[in-house]
């Protein structure tokens, strides 16, 4: 039992918490690229701006300008920033509800980002700034697991995280290899920008060897059983979580939001991975964006904004 | 020791007794149960001691124990400003402390008893029936309502000062929803870490008993027929200034804390919302004034409250923790009276006196209010927080005569006290020490019976010569070591 709006702030930690580690790998990634003054550069420009979604794409920036922007401003509702900002204002509200080793990381990395030394910080060192914030983040999560409970809060907790996972992850392989209005990435830098992106490019290498192809990389981030940022073991985790958090409901019946993950974990489980082709990824992570937010707006329904007519004691 | 010399060479100009010191008496010596201390912060040197101050406001900043300032567009987290030298009270003064704070809100719980219900005390003439019925903190809708063990304010914080003499007296009574509490077992939190050997040998009395004290307090409240209630901590939300603490005493005290927002109030039950359904709700710990709880009964544009939950506590379904209308009990006019409540109630001498106060609303008091402004502190009857006063020595002429137009115009709601010499205490201020002026709040819990916990808040004047206490105002605030006696 816990307050709908508590299982509410601890969703949506989980998903703030891991979109701002996402979007630290993707400027650090795009920084890095742009190094070299390769075509690949300009590739992995765009991959960002598009799987950032920013709208105004008008606007001229360099790509140092977008990282800094996207690190630091608190105008960017999609910036490390703002995310953290938010995770931590949801976290304050919820400060009864996660332990205190839990909520000193993230008070922690609140203050590194926000406190007068953060411009100086990235400008001293941009890679050192965002690698810091990624570290400190895994220190939170490494702290949640260790000393909160794994029970109906903590459940809230990763479900948000896994949702927002499979979301990103999602979205960057539509950008790659699934936008109508651009060819697939083929270039081997941009290859494993993306790869580096997905925090994958390791487990990659050891599953298929240097052997970097657009088809192997769509087959390990979609289907891959371990990798914990493919969309098969997101979707996976979702479903695990909504059945356990089902299970804290009065009465014992598969809530909507169930059903819905437990039929995308499906279909992730049981593909046909032997005959995928890079043309088959617009439809695929199509299906694996719609299926996320109906599952979004089911938990909402479920768990949060129910109608009380429904619930109100005989 | 800078501290010494500072405190030797005083001198006040007007002849006026100079103000208790906490650790030196008048003749220059520091006070036995100070010594400990006094050498422990030798030892250790400015230095050391600045070093363990900005430890101190690290802790306080990571566990997020700040308050936010608004101001403008932005609004900022600040840290209570607090100090590292705790202030030092011996078993047998506490002991006087704890029994006149029983003394006094024992009396007050029958006043209010009285006051939403017969009225006696009104009727024998011992306290003025318009000053009561026409205070804005009385509230009518409690007359004749049920309050179990007739336990009206559960949680006080009363405000003492120690007057020149040393001897400890009552400023203020707070019944509303007095805070600070979680600066108490933050401070002590934290001066265990700063002064660990010096703490262990001074015999301090444990003060983290607190949250689990205040729980059973609650769950007394709750009707016998419920045999496992739920408690639970109502705050206004996240931009409250004290929210720090109400989520701070749910944490220890393992009860939800709500807002407004997660109440609903069906045939007059409370429950609130929960992932899995609605969950009754059996005794409610509001962080939320009087006026804001129930927009049906009171304020209609509060947001903060839940609708049809006064009619649910009316009809026995939920205690709410203050009750409502206890503010007609620490009102600052009612305040001059509690010395013959006390008496009239308990046939007892008041054991904490009250500071001398003067009541507009009485003409000859008036009289002399308005020609003694200058020496006197002046105060709005509703007000709180260090606001809406005039400390009648500091202020110009220009702010006098301002205040004395608004005494005249509305002379009932105003009240007069001589200017009180707070007592000093040692504090680290700007890597030395040096004197600055302290108040004491501590806590008691009333419920089936009375306890005082056995520690305090010890709110200190930042601003050299300041008298102003309140956080609101620039004070701070440090860890308060109540000695265990002898024999214990």
């Amino acid at each position: 039992m816990m307050l709908a709006r508590v299982a509410d702030s601890l969703y949506w930690i989980g998903r703030y918490v891991e979109r701002a580690e996402h979007m630290c790998r993707l400027s650090d990634v795009m920084l890095n690229a742009t190094l070299d003054r390769t075509d690949a550069a300009a590739q992995v420009t765009r991959i960002v701006q598009a799987a950032v979604g920013d709208p105004e794409t008008d606007a001229v920036m360099t790509p140092y300008e977008m990282a800094r922007s996207l690190a630091l401003n608190r105008e960017d509702h999609g910036s490390i920033t703002t995310s953290l900002s938010r995770a931590r204002e949801n976290a304050r509200q919820v400060r009864d509800q996660i332990t205190t080793e839990t909520w000193e990381r993230l008070n922690l990395v609140y203050l590194r980002v926000t406190g007068d030394g953060a411009a100086k910080a990235f400008q001293d060192g941009s890679s050192n700034f965002l690698n810091e914030i990624i570290s400190d983040l895994h220190m939170f999560k490494g702290a949640a697991d260790a000393t909160m409970s794994h029970g109906e809060g903590w459940g809230f907790l990763l479900l948000g995280m896994y949702l927002e996972r499979a979301q990103l992850i999602a979205r960057l392989l539509k950008v790659c290899f699934g936008d109508d209005k651009q060819p697939p990435v083929t270039d081997h830098s941009a290859l494993t920008s993306l790869l580096r992106m997905s925090c994958a490019l390791e487990p990659y290498l050891r599953r298929y060897t240097a052997d970097i192809q657009p088809r192997l990389i769509l087959e390990f981030l979609m289907f891959d059983e371990d990798f914990p940022r493919s969309l098969r073991f997101t979707t996976s985790r979702i479903a695990e979580h909504l059945a356990g958090l089902g299970g804290y409901m009065d009465h014992a019946r598969h809530t909507g939001p169930e059903r819905l993950a437990g039929r995308l974990k499906a279909r992730l489980q049981y593909a046909d991975v032997a005959n995928l082709q890079i043309r088959d990824a617009s439809p695929m992570v199509g299906t694996v964006l719609d299926e996320c937010a109906a599952i979004h707006s089911d938990i909402y329904d479920t768990f949060v904004a129910y109608s009380l007519e429904m619930r109100l004691p005989a | 020791m800078g501290y010494r010399v500072a405190i030797a060479g005083r001198s006040n100009a007007d002849s006026a007794p100079l103000p208790y010191d906490e650790m030196m008496t008048a003749e220059g010596l520091v006070r036995p149960h100070y010594s400990a201390l006094d050498r422990r912060v030798a030892a250790l040197g400015d230095v050391e001691l600045a070093e363990r101050q900005r430890t101190l406001e690290r802790f306080f900043l990571l566990q997020g124990i700040t308050f936010t300032v608004y101001g403008g567009e932005s609004s900022t987290e600040r840290i209570i400003p607090t100090d590292l030298l705790p202030r030092i009270i011996p078993a047998e003064e506490w002991a006087v402390v704890e029994a006149g704070l029983t003394q006094r809100l024992r009396a007050l719980n029958m006043f209010l008893a009285d006051i939403y219900g017969a009225q006696q005390i009104l009727m024998d003439g011992v306290v003025p029936r318009d000053l009561v019925l026409s205070a804005p903190s009385y509230r009518r809708e409690m007359q004749n309502l049920f309050v179990p063990h007739k336990a009206y304010a559960n949680v006080c914080g009363s405000d003492l000062i120690r007057q020149p003499d040393g001897a400890f007296a009552v400023l203020e009574d707070n019944l509303r929803v007095p805070s600070g509490v979680s600066y108490m077992l933050a401070n002590r939190e934290a001066s265990k870490r700063t002064f660990p050997g010096t703490f262990r040998l001074a015999g301090v009395r444990a003060i983290d008993r607190y949250p689990d004290m205040l729980l059973s307090t609650l769950k007394g409240m709750a009707a016998d027929w419920r045999p496992n209630p739920q408690v639970v901590v109502l705050t206004p939300g996240v931009y409250n200034s004290a929210y720090y603490e109400h989520a701070y005493l749910a944490r220890l005290m393992g009860a939800p804390l709500v807002e407004g927002r997660d109440l609903v109030v069906h045939d007059n039950m409370v429950y609130m919302r929960t992932t899995t359904g609605l969950r009754r709700i059996d005794v409610i710990y509001r962080r939320v004034d009087d006026d804001f709880i129930d927009p049906l009964t009171f304020r209609r544009d509060s947001s903060l409250g839940v609708a049809g939950l006064f009619n649910a506590y009316r009809a026995g379904n939920v205690v709410i923790c203050n009750a409502p209308g206890t503010g007609v009990a620490d009102d600052k006019a009612v305040y001059a009276y509690v010395p013959e409540i006390i008496k009239y109630y308990l046939g007892e001498d008041a054991i904490l006196p009250n500071i001398e106060t003067y009541l507009c609303r009485e003409p000859a008091q008036l009289s002399h209010v308005l020609a003694n402004l200058d020496k006197l502190v002046v105060k709005a009857v509703g007000a709180s927080g260090g606001y809406g006063m005039l400390i009648g020595p500091h202020a110009s002429a220009r702010e006098r005569s301002d205040f004395a137009d608004a005494i005249r115009a509305d002379p009932a709601n105003y009240i007069a006290q001589p200017t009180i010499q707070l007592s000093t205490a040692p504090c680290l201020i700007d890597g030395a020490i040096d004197a600055r002026h302290v108040d004491l709040r501590p806590f008691i819990l009333s419920g089936e019976k009375i306890v005082v916990t056995p520690g305090a808040l010890t709110r200190v004047a930042l601003k050299k010569g300041s008298l102003v206490v309140n956080s609101s105002q620039g004070g701070g605030s440090k860890d308060t070591w109540i000695l265990g006696s002898e024999e214990a």
